[in-house]
């Protein structure tokens, strides 16, 4: 539901990056976004198109969507799964295991003209 | 071209909460952010609590809200300073909010600072405020499948007060299974059972509240 707030915060991130690098207009933008951060990407996309501006203002969002996965101490296994939680290790079903991934919420890089 | 970032997007939310963390523990202000869906029971919480240990520590609050002022009129009513932000329509408060709205409170004469969060099960639980502790409620009425629906602030949350425990007899609802679904999201998690209402349950969480005030900032704990 915060999905605006986030796309702004997207869009400060690739207007301090074009001052750094002293670009004026981008084209992509790569975000990686956690299953579990509750970040819905549909509403992501609509709500980036809506508040782009400035050299982002022709830019696509592209997402990258993670999966939540982690790793079993008791089998010794990684493990992705479709849920956006992991109550017991999806293979052996123990309660020894740790998650690495789907609470993502990052730029990753910008396509820009130059 | 391509210009690398790998950038976390809630780095600048993120910085202004760890300088409204140190500012507040600079001021030996313990702070708790209180999330839940609306209606579950934050602000009666908060009023018995104020009337429970008003006389032992002292309160301040903070309410968010999308719009309005009920909230903090009920709870200035205590007698404890209270300021309110209104949000206009953004369902969470983030750490700006609270860093501008800090200065008008006399922090000097708060012990615990609570922040009564925008009623709203998902998007609260994303953003540090620079609290200490975050705590929420899930009343009875919200059904059995919230924690498993809505997994994250579950998972972010200290401690979890099960409010509106009067209302079992009148509803199909599971108490056991809130607890086991919680339980596996946060092994951690700290559950308390409670009426607001009654005050069944209550002693338990302020027996916590104290006892977590006195640890103060566990950094790292989560
Ligand atoms: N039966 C019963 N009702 C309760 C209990 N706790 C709160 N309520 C009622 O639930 C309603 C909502 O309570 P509030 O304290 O305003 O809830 P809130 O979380 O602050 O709501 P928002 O700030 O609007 O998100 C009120 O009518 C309360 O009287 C309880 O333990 N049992
Ligand atoms: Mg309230
Ligand atoms: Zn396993």
């Amino acid at each position: 539901m915060h999905e605006l707030s986030i796309a702004m915060s997207i869009l400060d991130i690739v207007r301090d990056a074009c001052a750094e690098e002293g670009c004026s207009r981008v084209e992509k933008v790569r975000v990686r976004i956690g299953k579990a951060s509750g970040i819905m990407a549909d509403s992501l996309l609509f709500s980036f198109d809506c508040a782009r501006s400035g050299a982002a203002a022709g830019a696509t969002l592209e997402i990258e969507e993670v999966p939540v996965g982690g790793h079993c101490r008791d089998c010794a296994s990684d493990f992705t799964v479709e849920e956006k939680y992991v109550l017991e290790c999806p293979l052996c079903g123990g309660p020894a295991f740790t998650i690495d991934s789907g609470h993502e919420l990052e730029v990753v890089d910008l396509e820009v003209d130059d | 071209m391509k210009v690398k970032l790998v950038k976390k997007i809630l780095a600048a939310n993120d910085r202004i909460a760890e300088a409204n963390r140190r500012l507040l523990s600079d001021a030996e202000v313990f702070s708790l952010n209180l999330m839940s869906a609306p209606g579950a029971g934050k602000t009666t919480l908060l009023s018995r609590t104020i009337g429970a240990l008003g006389g032992k520590l002292r309160f301040g609050v903070i309410e968010g809200d999308i719009q309005g002022t009920h909230d903090a009129e009920v709870i200035s009513a205590h007698g404890v300073p209270v300021v309110q932000i209104n949000t206009e329509g953004a369902c969470h408060l983030d750490a700006n909010m609270i860093n501008e709205i800090l200065p008008q409170l006399p922090l000097e004469e708060i012990d615990v600072l609570v922040v009564e969060n925008v009623g709203n099960l998902v998007c609260p639980a994303e953003f540090d405020v620079g609290e200490d502790a975050k705590v929420m409620l899930l009343s009875i009425t919200e059904g059995d499948d919230k924690p498993l629906k809505y997994p994250l602030m579950f998972q972010k949350s200290e401690a979890l007060i099960i409010n509106k425990i009067d209302l079992v007899p009148h509803l199909d609802v599971s108490l056991e299974k809130i607890r086991r679904d919680a339980q596996g999201l946060n092994p951690k998690l700290r559950i308390f059972e409670v009426s607001c209402k009654s005050g069944e349950g209550m002693e338990a969480w302020y027996g916590w509240l104290q006892g977590r005030k006195e640890s103060g900032s566990l950094h790292g704990a989560l």
